[in-house]
């Protein structure tokens, strides 16, 4: 409202500087006429005396513009402060009552953000706020219902993928158990069909080791990939995954050093899951190296854990794939996986057991020199951890 | 040898493992569920080994051993499932299981069990 006082004053003032300026005009015409009446001589006492009296009368204007402006001015100032000043005090009152709202907000995103999905804010205060806070609640709201949904897709997942690979191990162990009672027979098969079944046992196998690992991943992402940790020696385990890979490695002419530092401390741990990832990287460096690679495999005691090495002179893991080595159905390069085989998942779940051990993997590799991988059990009884 | 008692409602399975049993020397007879298996021993006479598929239709596995353990037979058992170790959820210490086996079968691990039990 003062402003507009303000405003009004500015007008009058326009408006009054117009009447001067107009009055100001008409008196010099009238002053003009009286000098051309006294110049022609007419009535020279009534033109001289009219001379004067516009003269006197724009003196008046004059001074009577000069108070009137004083006073306009005044009545804008008071005008324009007395806005400015109502004018802060409502943008001081207008923030105050904005803020409160808003850094609950900025709070509540927070923790949204944070995975707190059951966050709301109070909707109040200004209707803008308050529109603002209705709209962060409908928006928690849906992404809460989605994450519902994605949760019960999720189990649905993985109860088809527990129940599938229920279902689809009896007829494979018939499959296998067939061919290897036709193998047991040998003597009666020509060459020719021993082969055959061979195939058929190398693919089953192939197949129930794939089964395997889905199962174990699916049981992971449930929660319910559980390992039985006890007391044991690294030195025996790692010699049993050895003992098992011997005739693989054989098979290509790998060459496999041992080299175990004496008297390593025992671990806690559950051995045929640990037997279980020492086969897998030993599989690994069978597959991807070449025929009379040389394969290694290091035990050693650094601080509170037991590190195993497995270590080759292969064809190395490019830097690009050694970032992702450890996600599921990361893969050697397309050329390599088609003569390899395996299922891609093999690191990743290696990973989730030796994560539940409480212990580290890792990977480093040098193109065209080799690989090494690195797995770190603790050697304190501290990790008893049932489940993810 | 052993006598066997062999419980799978997978025909197939049971031809199976009743081949490489018999193969093998032992003396085997067959059920289909676990009915079949509570009527099949005779507590009086019962057989050397139990090896029991754990889910089968009707009457499973472990609901016929409870009933014959129930019923005081201390015969040894194995049980055959289809998950592998870990999904056998609680380990029925009272049922005193005494082996479980997965499918797919590893049968020289089976036969290795079995000596063992027989002994």
């Amino acid at each position: 409202m003062l402003t507009g006082l303000a405003v009004i004053g500015v007008a009058r003032f326009l408006q009054q500087r117009q009447d001067y300026e107009n009055a100001t005009a008409r008196s010099y015409q009238r002053e003009i006429v009286a000098r051309n009446r006294l110049a022609q001589g007419r009535h020279p006492a009534a033109a001289r005396a009219a001379v004067i009296s516009q003269q006197r009368r724009r003196q008046e204007l004059r001074d009577e513009i000069s108070s009137e402006t004083r006073d306009t001015a005044l009545l804008v100032g008071a005008g324009l402060i007395a806005g400015l000043t109502g004018a802060a005090l409502l943008f001081t009152g207008l923030i105050s009552s904005m803020r409160r709202p808003l850094e609950d907000l900025v709070d509540a995103s927070g923790r949204l953000a944070g995975g707190d999905l059951d966050t709301r804010v109070k909707v109040g205060g200004l209707s803008e706020t308050a529109t603002l806070g209705g709209a962060f609640n409908e928006m928690a709201e849906e992404l809460q219902r989605r994450a519902g949904e994605r949760d019960q897709l999720d189990r649905m997942k993985d109860e088809f993928v527990l129940t599938a690979s229920h279902e689809l191990r009896s007829p494979l162990t018939s499959v296998q158990g067939f061919a290897e009672l036709l193998l047991l027979e040998r003597e009666k098969l020509t060459p020719k069909q021993a082969e055959t079944v061979e195939v058929i046992l190398d693919n089953t196998r192939h197949l129930v080791r794939l089964l395997n690992d889905l199962l174990d991943l699916a049981r992971s992402d449930a929660g319910r990939l559980t390992i039985r940790p006890e007391q044991t020696g690294a030195t025996g385990l790692i010699e049993d995954a050895v003992r098992t890979m011997r005739a693989q490695l054989d098979a290509r002419g790998q060459e496999l050093s041992l080299e175990i530092e004496p008297d390593l401390p025992q671990i806690e741990a559950d051995r045929d899951r640990i037997r279980q990832v020492l086969v897998n990287l030993l599989t690994n460096a069978n597959e991807y190296c070449p025929q009379g690679a040389k394969i290694g495999v290091k035990a050693r005691r650094v601080d509170a854990e037991v590190e195993i090495d497995v270590i080759d002179d292969g064809p190395g893991i490019p830097e690009q794939q050694l970032e992702h080595i450890f996600e599921r159905f990361s893969r050697g390069d397309a050329g390599e996986t088609q003569r390899v085989g395996g299922t891609g998942l093999g690191l990743a779940i290696s990973k989730s057991l030796i994560d539940l051990h409480g212990g580290t993997i890792g990977a480093e590799s040098t193109p065209g020199e080799g690989s090494t991988f690195r797995i770190r059990l603790p050697t304190i009884a501290s990790n008893r951890v049932e489940a993810i | 040898m052993a006598k066997i008692l062999i419980a799978d409602d997978s025909e197939t399975i049971l031809l199976l493992l009743r081949t490489r049993l018999e193969m093998e020397g032992h003396e085997v007879a067959t059920a289909v569920d676990g009915q079949g298996v509570v009527d099949k021993v005779d507590a009086a006479n019962p057989p050397d080994i139990l090896l029991l598929d754990a889910m089968m239709p009707g009457k499973s596995g472990i609901d016929a051993l409870r009933e014959l353990r129930a019923a005081g037979v201390e015969t040894p058992v194995l049980i055959v499932s289809a998950h592998t170790e870990g999904d056998n959820g609680t380990d029925h210490a009272d049922l005193a299981i005494d082996g479980y086996i997965s499918k797919p079968i590893d049968f020289e691990a089976l036969f290795a069990k079995i000596a063992e039990l027989a002994d």
